[in-house]
């Protein structure tokens, strides 16, 4: 139960193809994570999946069966909706229900589920409201709530923590998390917060203009990005991409360089610039360096105490084993 | 208005048009509560003496009130199913991307703007004259007897007159209700195993309640006092099978010159629609609540 499989799955809005011919198989049990900028195509894939939108051509198997053609109710999927699309009309107890209901359940088995889920998911003392009632996190509940009562062959997300605010967002990624581990339930979230994805997944499916432009586990994508694209989606603040002489002598059309592996000095180094503005985090500060003659901004972590102020003169040092190489068409070289 | 300055403020400068809206309402029925009691016939001019309940006892005991008020709640509900379930309809057929919307949409919409007279009269001369009549022809062609809608069916053909009058009405806040329903609702229903008809019960219909409560009401205010036409179509005949109380206040009044009737009649017509709409908004106004 719960592995699905896309073979050269397309889809095209009109003359405008959204995604070109894209293979992927998801694992049972896995929780896979779809990140990308905003428009490359992961919510089409995900309501593709849902069977929401039709492929324009491909396969889709649920389970090793073809469900390129089946309505969404026979796959035996249930989505969470970024707006939760909760039912504003009936009381949380029966929005949880409604897929129930719908499936011909006996009220019995279905008060039994329900209880269940408000349990798993601390909806107890809510059950009787409304959904307008309730807490833009209560929501997600609930929606994650109806999803999981029909015991879903998969889960799928889209962006369901976008609505919430940074303290909310964290402890809801927790519960999903948590969720995850008890149910064992494929999950395939989408999102384009890159901290979401690296903190959730097993997997990462990283998408750009609808193309897979790696997958991978999140390590394996921090160490080992496939190509520039990756290197500088992934990660947080994004690596620095330096091109010219300095790649040259690396051999290399563009070498890449987080601002995690840079070490600062106020007195000596191999790249010498000037500090522009500086983040404080209290435990990090991020430096923004300009007139490296490398690039135009370089980011540089460096450590909370590092006494530097705008305009100040800062030595960065590459650590040497962590420099990636990019060729000439931005793949990664060993 | 948070403070208590801003709100004797906004009292005071509202008063003026409350007064106004008062003095409004206030005279003319004022007025007509008195001509109600006089024996006001203009046939008859000279005094006008005062005679208590007389017209009220007249009027009520008329075998015409009876049919009379049937008929208006049979207009108003008949009118009301139709346009209802008739928008909600429309409404969704109008919802459906198709070819041409635009010019659908306004051809829909565009009975709205035709005048009652017109429409009725229209209706009358080229749709049910059981002679030159459309659906007389259709008849024929059919090899069936023409039918005289007027005359043989007099309160269903207004019905009918009204109705095609308020559809557009009703599709069209009945379409914006629809537009503004989230598309995403619909789709969890589809992942929740809602078949196509379950959709629209347990999703759609639930949220164009306050929609339809807001035709009904808005509806009701207005057929409670059709009257155009019926004036140029049945003039409430044959005998009275088509009047309803507004013709018939128009009838003692005017065409029987008896303003103190007629009178009486409009003050029982206020106190009824008075009844109507507390009815009415018991039944549904909960639907209005947020
Ligand atoms: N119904 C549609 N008709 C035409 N184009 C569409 C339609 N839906 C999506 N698109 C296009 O498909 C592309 C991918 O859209 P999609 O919604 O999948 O992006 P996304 O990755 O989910 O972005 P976001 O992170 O902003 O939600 C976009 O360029 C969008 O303009
Ligand atoms: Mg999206």
């Amino acid at each position: 139960m719960g592995r699905i499989t896309l073979d050269q799955v397309t889809k095209s809005f009109g003359a405008v193809e959204v995604i070109p011919p894209l293979n992927l198989t998801i694992d049972e049990g896995e929780f896979v994570v779809f990140v990308g900028p905003s428009g490359c195509g992961k919510s089409t894939l995900l309501r593709l999946i849902a069977g929401l939108e039709d492929v324009s051509s491909g396969e889709i198997r649920i389970d090793r069966e073809v469900a390129t053609h089946l309505p969404p109710a026979k796959r035996g999927l249930a989505m969470v909706f970024q707006s939760y699309a909760l039912y504003p009309h009936m009381s949380v107890r029966k929005n949880i229900a409604f897929p129930l209901k719908m499936a011909g359940m006996d009220k019995a088995e279905q008060d039994k589920r329900v209880d269940y889920a408000a349990g798993v998911l601390n909806l107890t003392d809510y059950l009787d409201r409304r959904p307008g009632q309730l807490s833009g996190g209560q929501r997600q509940r609930v929606a994650i709530g109806r999803a999981i009562v029909r015991e879903p062959a998969a889960f799928l997300f889209d962006e369901p923590l976008s609505n919430l605010d940074a303290a909310l967002r964290v402890g809801m990624r927790l519960e999903i998390s948590e969720l995850h581990e008890r149910l064992k339930t494929t999950m395939i979230y989408v999102t384009h917060d890159q901290v979401e994805a690296m903190t959730m997944a097993d997997k990462i499916v990283v998408l750009h203009a609808g193309v897979i432009e790696q997958v991978g586990s999140p390590l394996e994508l921090y160490h080992t990005p496939r190509n520039k694209f990756v290197a500088g989606f992934i990660g947080s603040p994004k690596m620095n991409i330096l091109e010219g002489p300095v790649a040259a002598q690396h051999n290399a059309s563009a070498i890449g360089v987080r601002p995690e592996h840079l070490a600062s000095s106020a007195e000596s180094g191999t790249w010498e610039g000037r500090v522009g503005v500086s983040e404080h985090l209290g435990s990090d500060t991020f430096f923004h360096v300009h007139d490296t003659g490398l690039a135009e901004t370089i980011t540089v972590r460096a450590s909370g105490e590092m006494p530097l102020r705008h305009g100040d003169r800062i030595f960065l040092t590459p650590d040497p084993d962590k420099i990636h190489r990019f060729d000439a068409e931005g793949l990664r070289m060993p | 208005m948070a403070t208590q300055h801003s709100r004797t403020a906004a009292r005071l400068m509202i008063s003026p048009s409350v007064l106004l809206l008062l003095c409004w309402m206030i005279v003319p029925l004022a007025m007509t509560v008195y001509f109600s009691t006089l024996r006001y016939n203009l046939l008859m001019p000279g005094s006008n003496p005062f005679v208590g309940w007389e017209n009220y006892q007249y009027f009520l005991t008329d075998p015409a009130f009876l049919t009379a008020l049937v008929n208006t709640l049979l207009l108003v509900g008949g009118v009301l199913i139709i346009t209802v379930i008739g928008g909600i309809l429309l409404g969704m057929l109008l919802d459906q991307p198709m070819w041409g919307q635009g010019i659908v949409r306004i051809l829909v919409i565009a009975p709205f703007f035709v005048m009652p007279t017109v429409s009725a009269l229209v209706w009358k001369n080229m749709f049910m004259n059981p002679v030159n009549g459309l659906f007389a022809y259709l008849a024929e062609f059919l090899g069936l007897q023409p039918f005289d809608f007027l005359s043989q069916a007099p309160l269903l053909s207004i019905i009918g007159i009204v109705s095609w009058q308020w559809l557009p009405f009703a599709t069209l806040i009945l379409l914006t209700a629809m537009q503004s329903l989230d598309q995403e609702q619909l789709e969890a229903a589809e992942m929740d195993g809602a078949g196509a008809f379950s959709r629209f019960i347990y999703i759609v219909l639930p949220h164009l309640s306050r929609a339809v409560t807001v035709v009904i009401l808005i509806q009701t205010i207005f057929l409670l006092s059709v009257f155009a036409e019926i004036l140029v179509t049945t003039n409430g005949g044959p005998g009275n099978a088509s009047t309803n109380l507004t013709y018939l206040v128009y009838a003692e009044s005017l065409l029987r010159f008896d303003v103190g009737t007629g009178s009486a009649g409009g003050v029982v017509a206020i106190v009824l629609a008075n009844i109507v709409a507390i009815f009415l908004m018991r039944m549904i106004g909960k639907n209005l609540d947020a």
